[in-house]
C-alpha cells in the first residue's frame, strides 16, 4: 500500500464458518468498487487480554494479531468466480408441466427476472399445497455453513419462510432436513452413552480445562486431531496458538492416525499410524495391557464407574474367547504390539489428556461411536478428570461447557455478550421443528425409498434418550413424500454420504421442482430448475458476531463492494419471496433485526453503546478477567483455582447426565431399551462391520479410504479459487489440476504409480478420479482423500466419474448397512471404507460440461512437496 | 538509511501458507510504482513455502521452508541483467523495476535460490520486492505480517544475530540479507526392538561415530524405542552403534545423503 492509495477499510465476516457466527473478521481495504487486499485484525492495546498462570510452566496469552485462513484472504477471486451465479436462471428445459426430471445437471439455463422467478416459486408453491394439501412434499436443506455473518448469509431462512408458511398462512408444515451431529458422530451416537453431555454433543464440557491441561499434563494425544486443518476456519488463530502452549508447556504430543496430519507433521513427537477405524481396537488393547500390569486406577473405577467388570470380561475375551491383547491388537490396527504396550505404559505411567479438533477421521468413521464409547472407557481408567487427565478440544468455541469458557473469560460475556441468532435452533436444534423431518444422512433414501425407517431426530442437541425413538419417512401413509427440494447448502454430495445416490435422487421423476439459492453454481447446484444468486458476504450490511475464537465481540460489517449481477441475500430473497406470500409482517427489514439483536447484549445494556454508536465505532471487543478475577469466578462455581475440564466429576465422582450419574461401561440405557442392539450392545465390543478389511468385498475393494477436512478449502467451499487449487492440488499429466489422494509407496508400486498419476479410486458406489500423492504420511493398506473437492461431473471411457475428485460421492450411507430394515444407528460415515485405486490414462477421460477450470492453475506441487532433499 | 533483513525461522513454520496468499493478494491486480507491476493471477510464488517431508513411516515428519527472495548484498541477478534493471535500494532490498526490464530472461537462472519469475504477459522478469511499497510506509512486508508463528521477521540490520543462524547455498558468496534458523539437516532415527520378547528397548545408547573426525554424538531410546539423532552434517559418513545391557551390540554404517532411518532395529540378548 501507499500513503497515495485511497482506500476505506471494512469488517468482512469469515466466508466459511457460517451458522450465524464468526471468528474474528478480516480487515479489508476496498477502493472503489474493489477488494484490494484484506489484511489480519489487530485486537487493540486497550483490549485486555487473558493470562493462563501456572505455578511453575509459565504465562500463557494469544496474540493480539488475528490471522485469518488463507480462503479467508482469497476470498475475493470468489466474489468474481466464474460459477458466480449473476441472475436469477431457470432450466431452460423445465415447466411444472414437464419438468424433464433426467436432464438436471446436464442442460442449461436461461436468464430471468428477479420477478419471474418469484412468480415461479410463489406459483409452485400454491399448486403443491393445492395439490398435496400442505407444505409437506417441500423438502428443505437449509443447515450448511454458508458465509459467517450474522444474519444476511445465513443458510437457515427457507426453514423459517416455511415455518411462517405453517404459522401465518397454515399451509401445513414442511419436511425439515435435519442436520446431524456431523463433527461429532462417534461421540454423539457412542460417548454420549457412556458420559452424556447433550448439550456438547457427548464431549466432555471445556471449562477452564486449559488451566488444568498446561499446570499438570505431561503427555497429549492428538487422536485423529487435526487443529491446522480447517483450524482457522473454525477456531481462528486461537486453534494454531494452542498447540504452542503445549510445546511451551513441555508437554509431549502423541498424534494417532491413519496420516500424518498437518499438525501433527510439526508438532508431534511420536506418530503412531493405524489403519483407519480401527481405533477402538487399539484401545482395547491399549485397555488389556493395563490389566494385566495392573496400571490403572482400581480405585476410581470404582467410585467413578458402574459396569467395569464386564468391559474387562471383553477385554479378556471372556465372552467372544478373544483375548484382546496387544498382539491381537496389531492385527486390527497395525501398529507393532511393542508400540502399543509402550504406549500404554506411557499413558498410565504420566498424566495424559486426550485431544480432538473438529471431525477428524476417526469420529466421522464407519462404526465411529465403537472408536468414542472405548476412548470414554480408557479415559475411565485412567481416572478422568485428575490433574493433567482430561478431554481437550482445541480451539474455543464457547458453547461446549458447563459454566466456564476453556480460557479465561467473563461468564457474563458468554452467556449475555453476545447476539446470538435464534434461527440457528433450525440447524442445530435440540429436536425437529416440523413433524415431517428427515435425518440429512437420509436425504437421498428419503427420496428413492418408499419407506425410510430410523431411530433418532438426529437433532445435534437431542438427548440420549431420542437414540431409542423410531422415526420414519413419510410419517404416514397418505403422505405424498418429497416433489420439491429447496436446497440452500450445496453441500449434500461434497460433505455427507453416497453423493451418487443423492445426484440420481434430484433426477428421480417424482421431485417436480428443484430450488437452489446459492452465490455459486457448483455441486449439486447444478441439478436446480430454478436458481436464485445470494451474495457473497462483501456485499452487504450485516452484523459480524465473533464467537468461534477465545475472545469475544461483535463487529458492524459495512457493504463492501456493489453487489456482483443481481444478487441478494439469502436474508432479502426469502423475505422477497415472503412478502410475494403475504408475509411482510415476518420479514422486517434487516436492519431492525441486527438492531434488536445487537440491542440484547451486554454492549448496550451495560456498557452503555447504543446501536448507531455502534456502528459508527465498528466493533466492540470484550475484556477478558484477569487471572485474580478468573480464579474467584472458578471459585463461584465449584472449581479450584487450578481445577478445569472435568475435575468436578473427579472430586464429586457423581453428577453425569447418564441414569447413574457415573460413566457407564454398561450403559443403562441400552440396557433398558435396545439391549440386543449388536453393533451397540450394553457393554461396546469389538465387531467388524460392512467396510472392515475382513469383509467379502475387501477382495475387490482392498484399500480403505479415509477423510481429513481439507486445509486450505473449508469443507465444499473455495475449490474453484486458483490461489487455493495451486496450494492443494496434483497437476496431472493432461495438465488438469487433481485432488490429491495420499498414497503409501508400497501401495503405489503395487499398482505401478507415482506422484502426478491420474487414479480412478472406486467401489460399489461409484467413481471418482484424483491425483497421486505418494507419502510416507499414511499408513500402508490406506489412501487418504479430503472431502469437498468440487465436482466435475466427466466419463471415463463410458463409465460416469467425478473428475473433480469429491469423495463423498462413493463413501457410504447408513442404508448400506441396514438394508430396508430400520436403520438402528443413521451415522454418517465418510472416511474409513473400502475402495480401489487404479492408474489411468488421461487419454481415456472424456471432460463433462461442469464447467471446471481445471488447467487454469500451474501446479507447484510436484515441485515442492516431498521431494526436496535436505 | 540501515540495510533491511529477514530472518526465518523454520522450527516455527507449520505450513499455513497464509504468507503465500497474502503476497498474491497484496500484489495480485494491484501496482506499487515503482517497485513493481502487478503479480498474475497464478503461477508466481514471489515466497514459495517449500515442504520436506522426511524419514520413513512412523519415523516421519514434515519441514516447512518459506523461501523469497534472499535480497543479495552481492547479488548475482544485478550483473546478469543487460539492462541495469535490477537494482538495490538504500535499504538493501533488492528490485526489479518493471520499467526498465525487457524481459530477456538472463536473470533467471543466475539466481541460486530459483525465485525470478517470468510474467509472459507482461514480458517482465518479477519477484518479491520485500515488499517496499509497505516498507516505505513503516510497515513490514505482507508475508511478515501475514505470518501466524513469527517464522518470517523483518528488521535492521544487525536485528537477527545468535547462534545457530545461517544463510542458503553460502557456496554462491551472495551476500544475502535474509539469515535462517533452523535449516533442516540430517538425521539417523529408527526404532530398537527385543523381537523375542515384542518389547521396544527403552534406555538404549545409541552412539553415532563422525568417521572422519572422531567426534561422536550420544543418546538414549525414548519411551517407545525411539532415537532420532538430529542436527548432523549433510553428506557424512557415520558409524552408528546401538547398545543396551543384556543385549549383543549392533553397529551400522551410514553415509548422511539426507535423512537417514534405520527402520525397526532388533538386538538379541546377549
Amino acid at each position: 500500500m501507499s500513503k497515495k492509495e485511497d482506500h476505506k477499510v471494512v469488517y468482512v465476516s469469515h466466508p466459511g464458518s457460517g451458522l450465524a457466527r464468526s471468528n474474528f473478521p478480516l480487515e479489508t481495504h476496498v477502493s472503489g468498487d474493489r477488494i484490494v487486499r484484506s489484511l489480519p485484525f489487530h485486537i487493540p492495546d486497550e483490549t485486555r487480554l487473558y493470562e493462563i498462570k501456572t505455578t511453575s510452566r509459565g504465562t500463557y496469552t494469544r496474540p493480539r494479531k488475528e490471522v485469518q485462513m488463507p480462503l479467508a484472504i482469497a476470498h475475493k477471486r470468489r466474489v468474481h468466480s466464474e460459477n458466480r451465479v449473476r441472475y436469477p436462471m431457470v432450466r431452460e428445459d423445465w415447466s411444472p408441466e414437464n419438468p424433464n426430471t433426467e436432464m438436471r445437471g446436464k442442460s442449461g439455463y436461461k436468464r430471468i427476472s428477479w420477478d419471474e422467478a418469484t412468480d415461479i416459486i410463489v406459483s409452485e408453491l400454491k399448486r403443491i399445497h393445492k395439490t398435496y394439501g400442505s407444505m409437506e412434499p417441500v423438502f428443505v436443506q437449509a443447515d450448511g455453513h454458508g458465509h459467517s455473518g450474522y444474519m444476511q448469509s445465513l443458510h437457515f431462512w427457507g426453514h423459517y419462510l416455511f415455518d411462517m408458511i405453517h404459522k401465518e398462512l397454515d399451509w401445513g408444515w414442511w419436511t425439515q432436513q435435519v442436520r446431524n451431529p456431523d463433527s461429532w458422530e462417534g461421540y454423539y451416537w457412542g460417548a454420549k452413552h457412556v458420559w452424556g453431555f447433550n448439550a456438547s454433543l457427548g464431549e466432555p464440557f471445556q471449562d477452564a480445562v486449559w488451566d488444568d491441561v498446561l499446570e499438570h499434563a505431561e503427555v497429549v494425544i492428538f487422536s485423529g486431531c487435526d487443529p491446522e486443518a480447517t483450524g482457522l476456519g473454525m477456531s481462528g488463530g486461537i486453534a494454531l496458538e494452542m498447540p504452542k502452549w503445549l510445546k511451551k508447556a513441555g508437554i509431549k504430543i502423541i498424534a494417532i492416525s491413519p496420516d500424518l496430519n498437518y499438525a501433527s507433521a510439526v508438532h508431534a513427537d511420536k506418530w503412531i499410524p493405524l489403519k483407519p477405524n480401527t481405533d477402538a481396537a487399539l484401545y482395547l488393547a491399549v485397555a488389556h495391557t493395563w490389566i494385566m500390569e495392573d496400571r490403572y486406577d482400581k480405585e476410581y473405577v470404582a467410585s467413578h464407574t458402574i459396569g467395569f467388570d464386564a468391559f474387562k470380561a471383553h477385554v479378556m475375551g471372556d465372552d467372544d474367547g478373544i483375548e484382546k491383547n496387544a498382539a491381537w491388537g496389531e492385527t486390527m490396527t497395525g501398529v507393532p504390539a511393542h508400540t502399543i504396550k509402550a504406549l500404554a505404559r506411557e499413558w498410565a505411567r504420566k498424566k495424559t489428556t486426550l485431544a480432538v479438533y473438529f471431525g477428524g477421521p476417526k469420529i466421522r468413521g464407519t462404526l465411529s461411536h465403537l472408536a468414542a464409547r472405548m476412548e470414554a472407557y480408557v479415559l475411565a481408567m485412567q481416572g478422568i478428570g485428575k490433574p493433567g487427565r482430561q478431554f481437550l478440544r482445541i480451539g474455543a468455541p464457547s458453547f461446549f461447557k458447563k459454566d466456564l469458557a476453556q480460557v479465561p473469560r467473563y461468564p457474563e460475556v458468554d452467556f449475555k455478550g453476545l447476539a446470538l441468532n435464534p434461527m440457528i435452533e433450525y440447524a442445530i436444534g435440540h429436536a425437529p421443528m416440523s413433524p415431517s423431518f428427515v435425518p440429512r444422512t437420509l436425504a437421498a433414501e428419503a427420496i428413492q425409498n418408499e419407506q425410510v425407517e430410523w431411530k433418532g431426530t438426529t437433532s445435534a442437541l437431542a438427548k440420549t434418550e431420542d437414540q431409542f425413538k423410531s422415526y420414519k419417512f413419510p410419517p404416514s401413509p397418505d403422505h405424498p413424500g418429497i416433489r420439491m427440494v429447496w436446497n440452500e447448502n450445496g453441500s449434500q454430495p461434497g460433505s455427507w454420504g453416497n453423493g451418487w445416490k443423492w445426484l440420481e435422487a434430484l433426477r428421480n421423476p417424482k421431485i417436480e421442482c428443484v430450488v437452489g439459492i446459492h452465490p455459486w453454481l457448483e455441486n449439486d447446484l447444478g441439478f436446480s430448475d430454478l436458481i436464485l444468486p445470494a451474495q457473497t458476504n462483501y456485499e452487504h450490511n450485516d452484523l459480524i458476531v465473533v464467537q468461534r475464537s477465545d475472545i469475544l465481540g461483535m463487529f458492524y460489517q459495512d457493504q463492501a463492494i456493489e453487489p456482483v449481477g443481481e444478487s441478494l441475500s439469502d436474508f432479502e430473497i426469502h423475505r422477497m419471496i415472503g412478502r410475494k406470500l403475504g408475509l411482510d409482517d415476518v420479514f422486517p427489514p434487516a436492519e431492525d433485526w441486527l438492531k434488536k439483536a445487537y440491542e440484547g447484549t451486554i454492549a448496550f445494556t451495560k456498557h452503555n453503546i447504543n446501536w448507531d454508536e455502534f456502528k459508527e465505532r465498528k466493533y466492540f471487543i470484550y475484556d477478558s478477567p484477569t487471572w485474580e478475577e478468573w480464579v474467584d469466578i472458578k471459585k463461584e462455581t465449584g472449581f479450584s483455582e487450578r481445577g478445569g475440564g472435568m475435575s468436578w466429576f473427579w472430586e464429586k465422582g457423581e453428577g453425569l447426565e447418564t441414569p447413574s450419574g457415573k460413566i457407564e461401561f454398561v450403559s443403562s440405557l441400552i440396557s433398558e431399551h435396545d439391549p440386543d442392539n449388536t453393533e451397540r450392545p450394553p457393554v461396546a465390543k469389538w465387531v467388524s462391520h460392512h467396510e472392515s478389511p475382513d469383509q467379502p468385498k475387501a477382495r475387490d475393494f482392498p484399500l480403505i479410504v479415509m477423510s481429513n477436512h481439507a486445509r486450505y478449502r473449508f469443507h465444499v467451499q473455495g475449490d474453484d479459487i486458483p490461489w487455493i487449487k495451486e496450494l492443494q492440488k496434483i497437476q496431472g499429466p493432461d495438465g488438469y489440476m487433481y485432488e490429491a489422494c495420499w498414497i503409501n509407496p508400497a501401495d503405489a508400486k503395487a499398482r505401478g504409480v507415482e506422484t502426478g498419476d491420474i487414479l480412478k479410486i472406486y467401489n460399489d458406489r461409484g467413481i471418482v478420479l484424483v491425483g497421486a500423492f505418494v507419502t510416507e504420511r499414511i499408513i500402508a493398506g490406506a489412501i487418504s482423500i479430503d472431502h469437498g473437492a468440487k465436482m466435475d461431473l466427466a466419463a471415463l471411457r463410458n463409465e460416469p466419474v467425478d473428475r473433480g475428485g469429491s469423495i463423498n460421492l462413493i463413501s457410504p450411507t447408513p442404508q448400506d448397512k441396514y438394508g430396508d430394515g430400520e436403520i438402528k444407528i443413521p451415522e454418517m460415515n465418510v472416511s474409513g471404507f473400502l475402495a480401489q485405486a487404479e492408474k489411468i490414462d488421461p487419454a481415456d477421460i472424456y471432460p463433462g460440461t461442469g464447467g471446471a477450470s481445471g488447467a487454469a492453475a500451474t501446479s507447484r506441487t510436484a515441485a515442492t512437496r516431498g521431494t526436496g532433499s535436505v | 538509511m540501515a540495510n533491511r533483513e529477514f530472518l526465518v525461522d523454520v522450527d516455527k513454520c507449520t505450513g499455513c501458507m497464509l504468507c503465500v496468499v497474502s503476497c498474491k493478494d497484496e500484489h495480485f491486480e494491484n501496482s506499487y510504482a515503482p517497485w513493481s507491476a502487478p503479480q498474475p493471477e497464478t503461477g508466481q510464488f514471489w515466497v514459495d513455502v517449500k515442504t520436506l517431508e522426511r524419514g520413513s513411516l512412523p519415523r516421519v515428519r514434515v519441514s516447512y521452508m518459506p523461501t523469497f527472495c534472499q535480497h543479495c548484498a552481492d547479488a548475482p541477478c544485478i550483473p546478469a541483467c543487460p539492462d541495469d534493471a535490477i537494482k538495490t535500494r538504500d535499504d538493501g532490498l533488492v528490485w526489479i523495476d518493471p520499467k526498465a526490464c525487457t524481459g530477456c530472461g538472463k536473470c533467471e537462472p543466475a539466481c541460486p535460490y530459483d525465485v525470478i519469475f517470468f510474467n509472459e504477459e507482461a514480458k517482465i522478469a518479477q519477484k518479491c520486492t520485500g515488499c517496499a511499497h509497505r516498507v516505505d510506509d513503516g510497515l513490514a512486508p505482507r508475508c511478515v505480517e501475514a505470518c501466524p508463528h513469527d517464522a518470517i521477521l523483518f528488521g535492521d540490520e544487525g536485528a537477527f544475530t545468535g547462534d545457530g543462524l545461517e544463510i542458503l547455498k553460502p557456496e554462491h558468496q551472495a551476500e544475502p540479507r535474509v539469515s535462517w534458523r533452523g535449516l533442516p539437516k540430517p538425521w539417523i532415527a529408527g526404532t530398537v526392538i527385543d523381537a523375542d520378547q515384542d518389547e521396544v528397548i527403552i534406555g538404549a545408547t545409541i552412539t553415532v561415530h563422525d568417521i572422519a573426525n572422531k567426534t561422536s554424538h550420544q543418546m538414549q531410546t525414548d519411551e517407545y524405542g525411539d532415537f532420532w539423532v538430529m542436527g548432523l552434517a549433510e553428506s557424512r559418513s557415520y558409524r552408528v552403534e546401538i547398545a543396551a545391557d543384556g543385549y549383543k551390540s549392533v553397529t551400522r554404517d551410514v553415509t548422511t545423503d539426507g535423512d537417514q532411518d534405520l527402520g525397526t532395529v532388533v538386538l538379541s540378548s546377549g
